[in-house]
């Protein structure tokens, strides 16, 4: 708690006038965190019909906010699991926003029927987890240079390798990440 | 001296670097005695966290599971954190060798790999309060945990890894550098977060799921399908 005011450069009391407990101010950030990164995943992929550049373009988003908001993004996936139980629901809601993204793409994939129930959520945990890796070796400015890769991981098992592969190297990455950034 | 002895009626089946010695007088030679108190004491860690959550446990909580003094839990850690830090190397060197164990009884990679993912998932069944410790609590344990918690993670990449040998150029020219990380780190999500929703009981029903994910880069969704449902 006293990391937290000094931090914020505010007394005590004023904390308490906001928040009933450290754990309300995480949920707090948490949320914050989590709704501004989806609130632009979702207007960069609404913006994009076909499914495999829609999971392209809301990828895309989503590193460019972890690249810049480098604390709150991992506040929201990976803290928020060692968090107050409210915390983890909140966690596991906000999972299920990425899940609906992915989940379009059975229908587009030949074998969408016969995929794991579990895929999406372990997709998305493996794509958390890179970048959580990468905040922890404080690489947060090299974040935009995994678009292709996690494409291409995202988009394997709805497509195959080399219709994902072909995905993620079309465009000219750098250029469409610092056009959007 | 000790504490009241008060040992939990379903006491869990512990590996045997967990077991404990009954409390009390024994006669056996004191570093065989310190040896196991040392072990008791992390049995006992494991057992007041899963009760009370890392935050929650105070070493009053780890003596009375563990059936020890205080003086007793003093004379082998300086803290909480450092009893932690030894309840989790343990916990993942016992985890780690079932799941090498298993991975090398087998000849072929995607059978091997198929081993390993239900070994360590049956010892997590098995042992749902080391589970709790090991992917839970972990995460708030402290930077030194933390810190050693990631490299465990990492440490399962190479068993991926072995995935490329012998693959075609194709194949092996649509893995990314970071592919074996991001199924690895997949699949521990698909595991803790059943393990944090108190739903440990389901973690084996994941093994058809888990194998599917993580052979699917190599050997193409059919292949991969195959192997998780026959092995």
């Amino acid at each position: 708690m006293a990391d937290i005011v000094k931090r914020a450069g505010i007394a005590r009391n004023t904390f308490y006038e906001n928040f009933g407990s450290k754990e309300d101010c995480f949920l707090a950030a948490q949320q914050f965190a989590m709704s501004a990164a989806l609130s632009q995943v979702v207007d960069a992929a609404g913006e994009i019909d076909e499914w495999p550049y829609r999971v392209e373009a809301g990828l895309a988003a989503f590193l460019r906010y972890v690249a810049e908001e480098p604390a709150l993004a991992r506040t929201c996936m990976v803290d928020a699991l060692a968090a107050a139980p409210t915390s983890v629901r909140y966690y596991e809601e906000s999972l299920q926003a990425f899940v609906s993204l992915f989940k379009l793409g059975r229908d587009v994939s030949p074998h969408g029927k016969d995929l794991p129930a579990t895929l999406e959520e372990a997709l998305i945990g493996g794509v958390f987890w890179i970048l959580y890796q990468r905040l922890l070796d404080e690489e947060s400015e090299s974040i935009g240079g995994l678009l292709p890769e996690l494409v291409e991981f995202a988009l394997t098992p709805y497509l195959g390798a080399e219709a994902a592969r072909a995905v993620a190297m079309e465009g000219d990455d750098a250029a469409a990440w610092g056009a959007r950034a | 001296m000790s504490d009241p002895v008060n040992p939990s009626v379903d006491e869990p089946d512990y590996p045997p670097e967990l077991a404990r010695l009954p409390p009390g007088r024994h006669g056996l030679p004191r570093e065989f005695v310190a040896r196991n108190q040392y072990e008791r004491l992390i049995a006992g860690l494991a057992e007041a966290v899963a009760e009370n959550g890392y935050a929650g446990t105070t070493i009053a909580h780890i003596t009375r599971h563990a059936a020890v003094s205080r003086r007793t839990f003093y004379e082998h850690f300086n803290s909480k954190d450092e009893c932690f830090v030894a309840a989790y190397d343990t916990v993942m060197a016992e985890l780690r060798e079932r799941v090498d164990q298993a991975f090398n009884q087998e000849e072929e990679w995607p059978q091997a790999s198929r081993a390993g993912i239900a070994a360590m998932l049956e010892f997590l069944t098995a042992e749902p309060h080391l589970a709790r410790l090991s992917m839970v609590e972990a995460l708030v344990a402290g930077p030194v945990v933390v810190e050693r918690y990631d490299a465990a993670i990492q440490g399962l990449v190479p068993y991926f890894e072995a995935g490329r040998k012998g693959r075609s150029a194709e194949v092996l020219a649509g893995l990314s550098p970071s592919t074996e990380e991001a199924l690895v780190g997949g699949m521990v999500s698909l595991i803790s977060r059943r393990i944090f929703a108190d739903r440990t009981e389901e973690l084996e029903s994941l093994l058809p799921d888990l194998v599917e994910f993580a052979l699917t880069p190599y050997l193409g969704s059919a292949e991969a399908a195959a192997v998780a449902r026959n092995g």
